[in-house]
């Protein structure tokens, strides 16, 4: 998944945008 | 996306520096509280959760990145925080005028213009350039009635 810092957690992820005040990518991926 | 796009520095940089990115399997229940019937699927939230942007299907790096900015620009205009929204929109038509996100970003540019000032002009000027460049755009049919302001 090369160098991109993946959350995986949608809590965390949330936590950390609003700490920083950015938006959040989410990716719906197929895990095959 | 993983074999072509996410390696891709400027994607790498892009998401370092504006977003935080989170990834989730599409057979997880989250993905069906937000509707997910195919893959990719890339969805703009906002730090609350809310959704403002979504596409699907996959994206090389020089059209993720500027659907991004346009997402980004989404949550900052739905905010109410209208430079940052400015500041997304600015960098999508300096780095990436051609993308298939620049129309629907001129048109998001005329809202925030109009929203941030109350002034009806924005929307007259973004038909006015929509109409110029993009005269068979959907975002051309959908400024049509701007024409009159």
């Amino acid at each position: 998944m090369g160098a991109i810092a993946w959350e995986t957690d949608m809590k965390a992820a949330l936590d950390k945008a609003q700490a920083g005040q950015k938006p959040v990518l989410v990716d719906f991926f197929n895990p095959g | 996306m993983d074999a072509v796009t996410y390696p891709q520095k400027a994607v790498e940089v892009f998401l370092a520096d504006s977003m935080v990115a989170l990834r989730i399997p599409s057979d997880q229940p989250l993905a069906k509280e937000f509707k997910v019937s195919w893959t990719p699927t890339l969805v703009t939230l906002d730090w609350n959760g809310q959704e403002h942007h979504r596409t699907v299907g996959f994206l090389a790096a020089e059209e993720l990145v500027p659907s991004l900015l346009l997402g980004s620009a989404k949550v900052y205009s739905d905010l109410e925080l209208f430079d940052k929204a400015f500041g997304c929109l600015g960098k999508l038509f300096s780095a990436y005028p051609a993308s298939d996100a620049a129309p629907e970003a001129i048109f998001v540019h005329g809202v925030c213009g109009y929203k941030s000032t109350h002034n009806p002009a924005p929307l007259k000027q973004a038909y006015e350039q929509l109409q110029k460049t993009y005269p068979q755009n959907e975002w051309t049919k959908r400024a049509y009635p701007y024409r009159l302001l």
